[in-house]
């Protein structure tokens, strides 16, 4: 058994709102054959598949994965924490390996959401239906009381949240696998009205279709290919009620404990004791201004004190740190598949293979995925050296 | 063929359930109704009192038989408001928020009235400094979460049962 495990391949789709000229199984198809290719593997080297497939009823189609990500002659589950799927789906396929029943995994996450016309009446149907769900919450206002808790807490302003809108979208414009990048300044943001106050129409991530492919690959096997290395992981779960949450010892509602511990282990396991010194760039799994804060404080690069300054630096870009390379979910938030697009984009920008948006000397990377009501936290360090 | 539109079919799920919301939400929905009182249940583990009344904690994951009556007015923890018509769900502006009842230790979640809507962003100062709110039970109560909403208290009257 090798405790080393790297991804050795990524494949994509372009993210778009409806892929109206491919199925499902035809979407999945482009993003494995892309990181088959990349990881220069044939089907027949991959001794499990690990699909990620969120709820079922924003593609109306049950277990879509079945008829899409299975294939014939290798073993097959999958898996589903919401948001935090995809990253799930790879630690799951990490320990196939680490137990030694598998040398080469590949993970596929596909979303499917543009079948869905009315996708906020589904969204509300993931609420408790015996306490919460008449309450009229969607996953907007869901987002939106944290926003205001922050606010409360720390002094967070409306600004704060076009600021980091409007710097994801620039960002988003140099990623080539977005087809329509939505460029906006922070007054655009200002001026494109409520959703559920304090957040505004533009700070909400659109609709995303796509598929995303990744292959891990134990040590031995990786050889001399270009592969990005898995320096450390954690994964924890929260209690499903957001009531529960507020008047807890460990943090309130907006402090993620659960992606604290998740950070915790993997930089431990990592060696990494300062992580604002030495990460080179952050991948949060943030599809709201809001959600991408309560990460900073979360993955240690700030503390409560500095929490508004740090925010001010990372919309100016000038926070020692590279954060949402790819413009990150507030640009395209495919659900099943965006937080194994924060991972895949680490691996791309640690192999040097992140085209227009590359930046210098990457190194060692974070990667988040957030699920459910931020019930679900991953964490994942990657680096370019054999650890 | 080039020229084709991509075909796409026309599809629809509606499906009916019933959620079966076991005795413990079942004697919290009938308290809400015959008596109009909000009840928790206490973890007998840390003391807390749950409210929503749950059956066990999900935080010792022990059983919670102890029933306690909590006040009727707290603490507007978290808000949002609602500004834009989603499907299904009510025409905006509404107000939405998490409460911490006097005597209970979680927040339990329900719309917020008692305040002019008018202008949102003068409204969410307000919200914003955790204001007191009170439990406005309907005249006619059916045994749901809806049989009740939070109003705004003025900041002389400190409410409360």
């Amino acid at each position: 058994m090798s405790d080393r495990i790297a991804i050795a391949g990524v494949g994509q789709t372009v993210y778009r709102r409806c892929h109206q000229d491919k199925n499902t199984a035809e979407l999945v198809r482009e993003a494995v054959t892309g990181a088959l290719e990349d990881a220069d593997i044939g089907l027949d080297g991959i001794d499990l598949i690990v699909g990620g497939a969120a709820p079922d009823a924003l593609c109306g189609i049950y277990n879509i994965d079945l008829m899409s990500i299975s294939r014939p002659g290798i073993p097959y589950f999958r898996v589903n924490t919401g948001g935090a799927t995809g990253s799930s789906a790879v630690l799951a396929g990490m320990t196939w390996i680490a137990a030694g029943r598998a040398k080469a995994v590949l993970v596929v996450a596909v979303e499917r959401m543009g079948h869905a016309t009315t996708a906020q009446s589904i969204f509300n149907s993931i609420f408790d239906p015996i306490y919460e769900k008449d309450i009229s919450m969607s996953t907007i206002s869901m987002v939106a009381l944290r926003a205001t808790m922050l606010m409360q807490k720390y002094g967070f302003t409306s600004d704060h949240w076009a600021g980091l809108a409007a710097r994801n979208s620039a960002a988003s414009v140099l990623n080539d696998t977005i087809e329509k990048p939505r460029h906006f300044t922070k007054n655009d943001v200002s001026a494109s009205g409520i959703l559920a106050w304090p957040i505004h129409r533009l700070e909400a991530c659109p609709t995303s279709e796509g598929a995303c492919a990744v292959v891990l690959m134990a040590d031995p096997q990786v050889g001399a290919r270009n592969a990005a290395w898995v320096h450390g992981t954690g994964a924890l779960s929260d209690t499903y009620a957001m009531g529960d949450r507020f008047h807890r010892p460990e943090g309130s509602l907006v402090n993620l404990v659960t992606l604290e511990k998740s950070a915790a282990k993997a930089y431990r396991e990592a060696g990494i004791t300062n992580p604002l010194a030495e990460l080179d760039m952050v991948e949060i799994q943030a599809p709201f201004a809001s959600s991408e804060i309560m990460a900073y404080l979360a993955l240690g690069l700030c503390g409560e004190s500095d929490a508004v300054a740090f925010t001010e630096r990372a919309i100016a870009e000038t926070a020692d740190i590279a954060i949402q390379p790819s413009g990150g979910p507030q640009a395209c938030n495919p659900i099943s598949a965006t937080a194994l697009i924060r991972i895949t984009e680490a691996a791309l920008q640690v192999r040097g293979k992140a085209g227009r948006r590359q930046i210098d000397g990457v190194r060692k990377t974070m990667s988040t995925g957030q699920g459910g009501a931020t019930q679900f936290s991953t964490a994942v360090v990657l680096g370019k050296q054999r650890p | 063929m080039d020229d084709a539109e991509p075909l796409a079919i026309p599809g629809n799920w509606n499906f009916n359930y019933r959620y079966f919301a076991g005795e413990t939400a079942t004697r919290f929905f009938e308290e809400l109704r015959d008596n109009s009182r909000i009840m928790g249940t206490r973890n007998p583990v840390s003391g807390a009192v749950m409210v929503p009344a749950r059956s066990f904690s999900d935080v010792d994951y022990v059983e919670a038989t102890e029933w306690v009556e909590v006040g009727n007015a707290g603490i507007l923890e978290a808000f949002s408001i609602v500004g834009t018509k989603f499907p299904d769900l009510p025409d905006p502006p509404f107000v939405l928020g998490y409460v911490t009842l006097d005597g209970a230790d979680t927040a339990i979640l329900n719309h917020v009235t008692g305040i002019d809507l008018s202008d949102i962003e003068a409204a969410a100062k307000i919200l914003l400094q955790q204001p007191r709110v009170r439990v406005v039970f309907k005249d006619h109560r059916e045994g749901r979460i809806t049989d009740f909403h939070f109003e705004l208290l003025s900041k002389r009257d400190p409410g409360g049962s």
